[in-house]
């Protein structure tokens, strides 16, 4: 039998499947009743996008006997992937010629594409956070990289104090200091990888042989310190991609809001003859 | 949870005593019951000069007058008092009485509407409010309400009862262990009750040991009566077989009540070192000479697997150890499969072989199977960190949490605009259990409250701090052996906080989940959370977390 969320699947693509059903069946009478279908789906398709939007506006008002955020979601992206039909029904399956109409249909489209990517990305992401040996609360990352890169350089610097070799400061100057207190790159922000990790790992194993025994134990502390820095910026980069992310839908949905009211006002506006 | 001084107001700490149970305790009432028992008997000079008795008489007593047929306490209620009768004779229930009868509603009420969405508006509309601010930071007693019972005749006549005579002391269970009331006590005829507050009760045992004593032998004898009609083995046993069985029973109890001794990093401790220093019950591979029926804590049950043990169930309330394995082998030679250890503390109730071999012995089927639907190292790790006293834990999902922090703003929007749990907690595989208030089956946190002002829900069980009255002393913050209890400075309504005018320090107030009780959409953090991340459990039993698992 399968479990509660795979039934919960079943039963909201299935919901969704009979309501595309009925619009399709819907459309059908309008064209056989020569009506004008552009208005009457271009109700249903701005409608839908607000309701889209509105989920935004329920996560304001978390008090409120509105329905549980879960519900919600569902809502909002089995809706949002049919809504791209219905988008579809409206411009007549072509894509729109006038420059307004255009834009607005590539915003549509931009608007459901980063639904789409976010949807990816909210099911993988936190998979892959969540196989890090701790979590990080995303507003304490800076304080904490800061704390760990001081850290480090403490521990070296009691090893040089207790022993007086420079072997591993050196290696800490010019490989180590980089790591712990500049910020990863763009790439890595967009595509996290353990490269840097294994790369320091090798080259402070490869030097081992070369120090000394407090130096050694400084060695293996820098061991657990560049895995922390590394989970960190993991964390950094996903959690980051993620609020980036929101941040791009709810500034199109936003963009889509205002250039559908508009394209609506002028529709209306020159509509002429009866509806 | 944020506190950050910016500006200063004045105010002054509420004291134990500021707001007594009861305002009209007066001296001469004081008086009067310092010449009836048990209080005539009472040396005044065993009590400390903090905490004389007069001053707690008057400040953590009350008394409750009751007309025929009135109820002083109810089944099933949350109480932390206790009573004294003191003149007229009750009646204490020995059935269960339904919730109709009990006059209970099946859900209990939350807020209304009307206030969430007040409260909903200002926070959107309004203008942006520093956290924790408090419109009066003085003490006030908490808020009193009647109970009543539909058709207490009926229930009367229906249902068997015992007689309560002046002296005697009732309630106490509850306090004691921390749980539900275990029956209800009707007022007889015209009724003259003391009641008696936990603080009290906890300090009139400390320094009169002979009323401990006391309290402690009705503890025992009411819950064994208790206990055993409320055990499915022996409903089918007639009076003179329960009696048989009550008077063969023997109490025991391992570790301690006040346990609280969780180390800061469990994980620090050696596994081996931890199950060790567990009370042990039973050893695996001694004959089974009694059955033991817990009564309050929990049984961690293990066996043994290389060098330790290994962790394969654990037992609260109303579980009975070793009656499968007695019925499943030759009777004489039947021995332990399993260890069990005290996890905190356990009170059970021990019952020799021979009397249930004769007097339940064959109705095995009404004998409970262990099973155990999480993997050993689940269950290891719930128990080696006490999270088994958890009745609605906050556990995250890390693999569909997207940190979106919905249920974090959801939190603070409906508390202050502080949110009452961290997001943070120790993790294991993918599950988090989150530092938000666990409303525990043994909440340990209430046991050192100066003023009760940490106490439990009377209908609901959640546990729940009455800013009126917290003194901000912090014990309960200390004693939480989870962290999820905060101390939290207050601020007074332009946004300064409050400074004590007396020590100079700030005003603190402790902040703990509260269940979103008083929002009509139950916890807002699961409300709020999009992806069926987080959830609030019962880990008590491991049912709930298999089934999360299992989802």
């Amino acid at each position: 039998m399968p479990n509660r969320l795979t039934r919960r699947r079943l039963l909201n693509s299935s919901l969704l499947g009979a309501g595309v059903g009925v619009f399709v069946f819907w459309t059908a009478w309008l064209d056989a009743s020569l009506a004008r279908d552009a208005f009457a789906t271009g109700y249903v398709l701005y409608g839908l996008v607000v309701f889209l939007a509105a989920y935004n506006l329920r996560k304001k008002l978390p008090g409120l006997p509105l329905g549980t955020s879960r519900l919600w979601m569902q809502a909002h992206a089995y809706l949002g992937a049919g809504s791209i039909l219905v988008l579809a029904a409206h411009i007549g399956w072509r894509w729109p010629d006038g420059w307004l109409e255009g834009v607005l249909a590539a915003s549509f489209a931009a608007t459901w594409l980063s639904g789409v990517v976010g949807l990816y990305l909210t099911r993988t992401v936190p998979q892959q956070l969540a196989r890090t040996s701790e979590q990080f609360v995303f507003e304490r990352i800076p304080r904490l990289r800061s704390r760990v890169a001081s850290d480090a350089q403490a521990t070296v610097l009691a090893a040089v104090r207790a022993t007086g070799a420079t072997t591993l400061a050196d290696l800490y100057a010019n490989r180590l200091h980089g790591f712990f207190n500049r910020p990863r790159s763009l790439a890595y922000a967009l595509s996290p990888t353990s490269a840097a990790r294994k790369r320091l790992f090798n080259e402070l194993t490869a030097s081992r042989r070369l120090l000394t025994d407090a130096e050694r134990t400084a060695a293996e502390r820098l061991f657990t310190l560049i895995r922390l820095k590394d989970d960190l910026d993991f964390h950094a980069a996903r959690q980051g991609l993620l609020k980036k992310w929101v941040f791009l839908h709810i500034a199109l949905t936003w963009l889509l809001l205002t250039l559908g009211a508009t394209h609506g006002l002028l529709a209306l506006a020159f509509r002429g003859g009866p509806t | 949870m944020t506190t950050s001084p910016t500006t200063v107001a004045a105010g002054v700490a509420p004291q134990r005593w500021q707001a007594p149970l009861d305002d009209a305790m007066t001296d001469t009432l004081v008086e009067r019951l310092m010449r009836v028992a048990p209080f005539n008997q009472m040396d005044e000079t065993a009590f400390p000069a903090s905490i004389p008795l007069r001053g707690l008489l008057k400040n953590d007593t009350r008394i409750r007058r009751r007309a025929a047929g009135e109820v002083l306490m109810r089944e099933g209620d949350y109480g932390d008092t206790a009573f004294l009768l003191l003149d007229g004779q009750a009646r204490v229930t020995l059935e269960s009485l339904t919730a109709a009868e009990l006059g209970l509603a099946e859900t209990p009420r939350r807020a209304g509407l009307g206030s969430a969405i007040r409260r909903t508006l200002a926070t959107v509309l309004g203008p942006a409010k520093p956290p924790e601010v408090r419109d009066r930071i003085d003490a006030r007693a908490a808020d009193q309400r009647s109970v009543f019972v539909q058709d207490v005749s009926a229930v009367l006549d229906s249902k068997r009862t015992a007689l309560l005579s002046p002296g005697e002391v009732f309630g106490e269970l509850a306090v004691l262990t921390r749980a539900p009331r275990t029956a209800t006590v009707f007022a007889e005829g015209s009724v003259v009750a003391l009641e008696i507050r936990w603080q009290g009760l906890r300090d009139l045992m400390r320094f009169t040991p002979a009323w401990r004593a006391h309290i402690d032998r009705l503890y025992r004898d009411n819950s064994l009566r208790v206990h055993l009609r409320a055990t499915p083995l022996f409903t089918s046993l007639d009076e003179q077989a329960l009696e048989r069985v009550a008077s063969a029973i023997e109490f025991a109890t391992f570790g301690s009540f006040d346990w609280r001794d969780l180390p800061p990093d469990p994980t620090a401790v050696d596994p081996l070192d931890r199950v060790r220093r567990e009370a042990q019950v039973v050893k695996q591979d001694d004959p089974i000479e009694y059955l033991l029926l817990v009564r309050s804590g929990f049984a961690r049950v293990s066996v043994a697997q290389g060098e330790g043990q290994r962790t394969i169930a654990y037992h609260g309330k109303g579980s009975v150890l070793g009656a499968e394995a007695l019925l499943s082998a030759d009777n004489a030679s039947a021995r332990w499969p399993v260890s069990i250890h005290a996890v905190g503390y356990l009170d059970v109730l021990r019952l020799p072989t021979d009397v249930f071999l004769a007097e339940v012995g064959t109705t095995s089927d009404k004998v409970p199977v262990a099973d155990s639907e999480l993997p050993a190292r689940t269950l290891d790790y719930l128990v080696d960190r006490r999270l088994i006293n958890g009745v609605e834990a906050m556990v995250i999902d890390l693999d569909r949490c997207t940190r979106c922090d919905d249920c974090v703003r959801a939190c603070a929007a409906t508390h202050d605009g502080n949110p009452r749990f961290i997001r943070q907690g120790p993790t294991h595989d993918h599950f988090q259990f989150a530092h938000a208030c666990m409303h525990c089956v043994d909440p340990v946190c209430m046991i050192g409250c100066p003023t009760g002002a940490i106490h439990r829900d009377p209908a609901t069980g959640v546990v729940r701090v009455n800013d009126a009255t917290c003194v901000g002393c912090s014990v309960c913050a200390n004693a939480c052996p989870y962290n999820n209890i905060q101390m939290v400075e207050v601020r007074a309504p332009e946004g300064a906080i409050v400074f004590d005018q007396v020590t100079g320090q700030p005003l603190l107030r402790a902040a703990k989940c509260d269940l979103c009780s008083d929002q009509p959409t139950g916890p807002a953090c699961q409300h709020a959370c999009p992806h069926d991340a987080l959830v609030r459990i019962d880990l008590s039993s491991p049912h709930s977390l298999a089934s999360l698992v299992s989802r």
